[in-house]
């Protein structure tokens, strides 16, 4: 029932199951980047050219998260672990 | 534990409910639910327990804790608590006790019921006629394209691009948390109105997503105690469907026998062992 749910290190998906796990925390962290340059230009202490630039750099990551995700077969969903009692990661 | 001598001071009791020692009747005939040696009662005082005797390869302390973290070892152990207590509740008012609760001894099982005397007592009396409904509010999931913000253009779309993305992320967040927040009013409203036709309510903590196999997120679960009484009442006070924003979802089961409302009379359940 909790297969999905567990990173296993099984030899014939070993490489899948690791790019999960990294691509997870990549995940995270430009969840919390994201988070972060939203709520900085929210506050407006930005200037246009900082905001494009960001922007710009979040457009990417996440593009190239889409395409990381693809490649090895995974959804937004595999990327988010259950922490149990905590909820979902993301 | 020997086949020769099944019942002596250290055997294992699994302790499925409690009922008033009168109430023998209440007692089902089924196969031994946990594979053990059947059920049967013993009794304390003014109170009976629903019990039977079990495996300690399984239920002594130490395997048993290990087995608490196997959610399939529990879902089959959680299936047989649920028969015994429900054919028990068809029957008679009964307190069930808690899941896994295992005593040793007769003794240990008459100690259990002695030192929850009171609270036992009281529970049987609120819950005497009462069923138990079970509610549940799920909220889709927040409408979040994974990379659907740079269909299209990607990122080489132009001058602007960063700032346009960016604004659309901060619309997609603020719709998100807008609905995230109607649905937390939808709960708390819900569970206020129909609080008001129950004896008695608890929260429970959102569900692991692993049991529930549920979709989307959980903004309520509760549980009413009900009388037989109110029951069409509190029925009727469950909105309709499309009375519920988009995205919403309802669930009601019941009726129950009143497993949340049991407060705390098989505390001792512990220590008994």
């Amino acid at each position: 029932m909790s297969r999905q749910q567990r990173v296993e290190l099984d030899p014939d998906t070993v490489e899948r199951d690791l790019a999960r796990l990294v691509l997870t925390v990549i995940e995270l962290l430009r969840q919390l980047m994201e988070r972060q340059a939203l709520r900085r230009v929210e506050v407006g202490d930005l200037s246009e050219e900082q905001e494009e630039r960001l922007g710009l750099t979040l457009m990417l990551l996440e593009d190239r998260m889409a395409l990381l995700r693809r490649r090895f077969g995974l959804t937004a969903e595999d990327l988010n672990l259950d922490l149990g009692p905590l909820g979902t990661l993301l | 534990m020997t086949e020769d001598r099944p019942l002596d001071g250290d055997t294992l009791f699994y302790v499925y409910t409690v009922i008033e020692a009168s109430a023998t009747d209440a007692l089902p005939d089924m196969p031994p639910p946990l594979g053990g040696g059947g059920l049967r009662l013993v009794s304390a005082g003014r109170h009976a327990a629903v019990v039977e005797a079990v495996d300690a390869l399984h239920f002594e302390e130490e395997p048993l804790r290990g087995h608490l973290e196997d959610l399939e070892w529990l879902s089959a152990v959680a299936r047989a608590h649920h028969g015994v207590v429900a054919a028990v509740g068809g029957a008679t008012t009964t307190v069930p006790m808690r899941l896994a609760t295992v005593c040793r001894g007769e003794e240990g099982v008459r100690r259990l019921l002695a030192g929850a005397d009171e609270r036992i007592a009281e529970a049987l009396v609120r819950l005497a006629g009462a069923q138990e409904w079970g509610v549940k509010l799920y909220a889709g999931q927040p409408p979040e394209p994974p990379g659907g913000g740079t269909v299209g253009g990607g990122p080489a779309a132009g001058a602007g691009g960063g700032r346009d993305y960016l604004r659309r992320r901060l619309k997609d967040r603020d719709v998100r948390e807008a609905s995230r927040t109607r649905a937390a009013r939808t709960a708390r409203d819900l569970h206020r109105e129909l609080s008001r036709h129950a004896a008695a309510a608890v929260l429970h903590p959102p569900q692991d997503r692993r049991l529930s196999r549920a979709e989307g997120l959980h903004v309520l679960n509760a549980a009413y105690l009900v009388p037989a009484a109110g029951r069409e009442a509190f029925l009727d006070a469950v909105p309709p469907p499309d009375a519920l924003d988009a995205g919403l979802r309802l669930e009601v089961t019941g009726p129950w026998v009143p497993y949340s409302f049991t407060a705390g009379a098989d505390e001792e359940a512990g220590a008994a062992l």
